[in-house]
């Protein structure tokens, strides 16, 4: 070859990846490019198929047969375990650190304690020594002897990532990092990019998985947008407007959607729930009210309040939260989960698995678990009622299949929220609070719940969603209340509701002219 | 909204009462299958090999009468663990509590001159104290239940030797009309037997067929999604220790009826035969939960195997080499089933993360508007 490469060639590369999982298509003809000495940013919404790219690029899941795979121009083998020594290296979300232990044992977890002292015990000094040269490189000092649970938690990313690339040679490798500032507050994920920038001049290469448009901007060189597992398009972060990226990932016009009109009636009847001086670890002083029929939702980013919301409103923060509720004329202070649910707030909460829903139980189970004392007659549960009631709303939420007998974790994540919200709506509530109402359900099922909920509100029920997806503040608000550290900084009428004007509300940067400025997010 | 005429069986079957779909063949065929009650099979051949092995001891009434009028007892200690283990609670101290109560009520009608009735009514106020004793360590100071109630057999084991000595009582009035309790004998079997079968309706019917067993079931399955759907979980763990203590208690008089004795050290060795049969029990009938019917079942296998060595002569240490093999074997197969309903879950994408605390150092929110 006489003419020089226009780029450089791909350090990963992989073609025709497909990952079936029994009734849904996870990875559908899935490619990625990664190029050595860049960082990498995957982008997509909740269940576009990121997780799934992740967990097959470490071996986790066997992908469909034949994907095309390339490490440097050799072939990969994709879907082998990829051993400790690989090229291959991960920090997961969740960083996988045990609280209690420190550095040292941290990295020994998955390394070993290495050489010993004569007598077989561990060589404390070597190891401090080690562990210390390995955040060392990337520019971190701290005490290793420290158990990791006191650590900030850019500390313990770091520990995660000094852990992951002990023995890597720096300019053949690859770090996957998942959603690593999910858990980080704005000021340590500046330090988190100077950490990634000092591994990428050390000719390291990385993947970056993120859900944040903002750090993209910010630290990506190329971005991957993936979306119901396909491909959608990869582009060089420098050519790429923020909006554009937001499209991207969006696939549709946010204007698209049908908004549902409040009927005269409801709109003068008196609010559903009002609530005064609301506060918490996060929350500082808010006041609200949502109408009969209304969609109100909370925006902001992590760490703003917005997450704390539903549930000091439906009584499960713990001391309860303060301030003064009033739900159709009736007030209460204090709420525990079960004065909430009497005062006619009915809670769905943001994990599915740990608080939403029993696995040992059936869907029928599950559903009627609040409402269960409804169907007891002569100090007995009468199972003929129990079963139609389960039957009724199975068929109501479009369960699939509608079984009542099925156990619940057979259902996909979709269905399973659609059972969460029948368990809280046959409550019978005069308001339903959401927090992250389609984390982790797939497109279908989504448009499944927001139809339901703008049903259930159209026949007057008040509404509060709390959502790190902005596409479900779209989609369903009538009235967005936008939070930062604690405080409502903003409203949002049902005119001016946009993924951008929500965006840009929520990071603070309206009226910014900078297009480089803009910190979009996206959930 | 499809729905065919299988999964309308299966429903009626299972979401209800399993008693419900009998009178459908496929009901019938679920009920009877050895997932459903598999210790019920291998109990019939545990049967057929002693029946084979010992032609004339075994196959007749005595045996049958010897296995209930043994295991009743045991029945009601295995009882008395199911309701605190349906919300997730080890009750350790169980079998302390039976001691304690044989012993007590030995001292009491050697001691005294109180009718029999006073003194059956003070020994349950007994076995109320020490189950009041446990909800303060577990659910009012928060201990987790294993060790808590480790420490209070501690001291009802404290209090046996104290009230014994470590010496049995043994007097007249013990035999007399107080040995009835145990002795006196219905249809051929003896009073225990209808104690226990007693006992294991109503905890059936608390746990199947109450919100408040439908309660207990969802505390121990997961007591964060239980207390967010307003099930008040501490109350009802306190209830379950309470039913258990009170369980153990009637144990302990039945017992103390039985030997006719107060006895240093009687009520300990039913611990291990106990836990056996609740846990093998779980496996039957509802599986993966604690259920009275299944207990039943399994303290009739295990009590059944036990006997039939017994008569058999075989060394002392075999009926818990029996135990022990059983319990492994039924705990490994239902282990396996339940992974794999399990692995159905794991599929699910990550749930949301809990709020990381928010970054205070950012200084005050601008006011945008």
């Amino acid at each position: 070859m006489i003419a020089p490469m226009p780029e450089p060639g791909p350090l990963l590369h992989i073609e025709h990846l497909s990952k079936t999982f029994p009734g849904q298509r996870a990875l559908d003809g899935m490619h990625l490019d990664v190029r050595p000495r860049e960082v990498h940013a995957l982008v997509g919404p909740n269940g576009s198929g990121k997780s799934t790219l992740i967990k097959v690029l470490a071996g986790f899941h066997q992908p469909d047969p034949d994907p095309v795979a390339s490490w440097g121009g050799e072939p990969f083998d994709l879907g082998a375990p990829a051993d400790a020594d690989g090229r291959l290296r991960f920090v997961h979300q969740d960083l996988g650190l045990v609280a209690e232990l420190n550095a040292i044992d941290n990295v020994a977890l998955v390394r070993g304690y290495g050489r010993r002292t004569p007598v077989g015990t561990i060589h404390w000094r070597d190891q401090s020594a080690r562990v210390t040269g390995l955040l060392a490189r990337l520019g971190v000092e701290l005490d290793v002897f420290k158990p990791v649970g006191q650590c900030t938690p850019v500390e313990r990313a770091s520990i995660a990532i000094a852990r992951a690339l002990e023995g890597l040679e720096p300019s053949s490798g690859l770090l996957v990092l998942d959603e690593p500032t999910a858990a980080l507050p704005p000021v340590e994920v500046r330090k988190l990019f100077d950490i990634v920038r000092e591994l990428v001049a050390s000719g390291m290469s990385v993947l970056y998985v993120s859900h944040r448009l903002d750090e993209i901007f910010d630290i990506a060189d190329r971005v991957t947008v993936i979306r119901e597992g396909r491909h959608v398009a990869t582009r060089d972060v420098a050519d790429l407007a923020p909006k554009e990226l937001a499209s991207l990932l969006v696939g549709h016009a946010v204007d698209d959607v049908v908004r549902h009109e409040r009927t005269d009636a409801l709109r003068d009847a008196p609010p559903a729930l009002t609530v005064d001086g609301l506060a918490s670890a996060f929350v500082d002083d808010l006041s609200f009210a949502v109408g009969r029929g209304e969609i109100l939702g909370f925006a902001g980013i992590l760490g703003s309040g917005r997450e704390e919301i539903p549930y000091a409103v439906a009584g499960a923060l713990s001391p309860p939260a303060g301030g003064v509720f009033h739900v159709a004329g009736r007030r209460a202070t204090g709420l525990d989960p079960l004065a909430a649910m009497e005062l006619g707030i009915a809670f769905v909460p943001a994990d599915r698995a740990a608080e939403g829903s029993l696995a040992d139980f059936t869907v029928g189970e599950n559903i009627t678990l609040p409402t269960i004392g409804r169907h007891v007659r002569a100090g007995r549960i009468s199972h003929r009622r129990e079963l139609a009631a389960v039957r009724d709303w199975i068929a109501r939420v479009e369960v699939v299949p509608p079984v009542p007998a099925r156990p619940f974790p057979t259902l996909s994540g979709g269905n399973q929220q659609k059972a969460i919200v029948a368990k809280a709506l046959a409550l019978e509530p005069v308001v339903l609070v959401l927090s992250e109402p389609t984390a982790g359900v797939d497109v279908g099922a989504r448009s499944v719940l927001y139809e339901l909920i703008r049903r259930e509100a159209r026949d007057g029920l008040g509404v509060v969603v709390s959502s790190s997806d902005v596409e479900d503040l779209v989609n369903l608000c009538d009235r967005v209340i936008v939070l930062r550290d604690g405080r409502a900084v903003r409203e949002l009428g049902a005119g001016e509701i946009s993924q951008a004007s929500l965006l840009h509300a929520m990071e603070g940067t309206e009226g910014a002219a900078e297009p480089n400025e803009q910190g979009d997010r996206i959930g | 909204m499809p729905q065919n005429r299988t999964s309308r069986v299966i429903a009626l079957a299972d979401v209800t009462a399993s008693s419900r779909g009998r009178g459908s063949l496929e009901g019938a065929k679920r009920l009877l299958s050895f997932g459903n009650i598999g210790a019920v099979y291998v109990w019939i051949v545990i049967i057929a090999v002693f029946w084979i092995w010992l032609p004339d001891t075994f196959p007749t009434l005595e045996t049958v009468r010897g296995i209930l009028n043994n295991n009743a007892v045991t029945g009601l200690v295995a009882l008395s663990l199911v309701v605190p283990l349906c919300t997730r609670m080890f009750d350790l101290s169980v079998t302390a509590n039976v001691g304690l109560c044989n012993m007590f009520i030995a001292y009491l009608l050697a001691e005294t001159h109180w009718a029999i009735a006073v003194c059956v009514g003070m020994t349950l106020l007994l076995a109320i104290v020490l189950g009041l004793l446990n909800v303060f360590v577990v659910v009012i100071l928060k201990i987790d239940s294993i060790i808590a109630t480790l420490a209070t057999a501690a001291l009802m084991a404290a209090a046996t030797t104290m009230i014994s000595n470590d010496e049995p009582i043994n007097t007249e009035r013990l035999a007399g009309s107080f040995e009835r309790i145990a002795g006196g004998t219905a249809l051929g079997v003896t009073l225990p037997v209808f104690y226990l079968l007693a006992a294991a309706a109503l905890i059936w019917f608390l746990l199947e067929h109450t919100a408040t067993g439908r309660r207990l079931y969802a505390t121990g399955f997961n007591s964060t999604a239980a207390r967010l759907a307003g099930v008040k979980t501490r109350p009802l763990q306190a209830l379950s220790l309470m039913i258990s203590a009170l369980t153990a208690g009637i144990a302990g008089i039945v017992l103390t009826s039985r030997v006719g004795a107060g006895s240093p050290g009687i009520g300990p060795p039913y611990l291990l035969i106990g836990f056996a049969a609740v846990f093998l029990g779980a496996t039957q009938l509802k599986a993966g939960r604690f259920n009275a019917w299944g207990t039943i079942i399994a303290v009739l296998l295990l009590g059944t195997g036990t006997e039939g060595l017994s008569l058999a002569a075989a060394p002392v240490w075999a009926s818990n080499v029996f135990t022990g093999v059983v319990l492994i074997a039924s705990l490994a197969v239902t282990g396996v089933q339940r992974t794999r309903i399990r692995r159905g879950a794991r599929r699910d994408p990550a749930p949301a993360q809990p709020a990381p605390p928010p970054d205070r150092t950012a200084g005050p929110a601008q006011q945008a508007a």
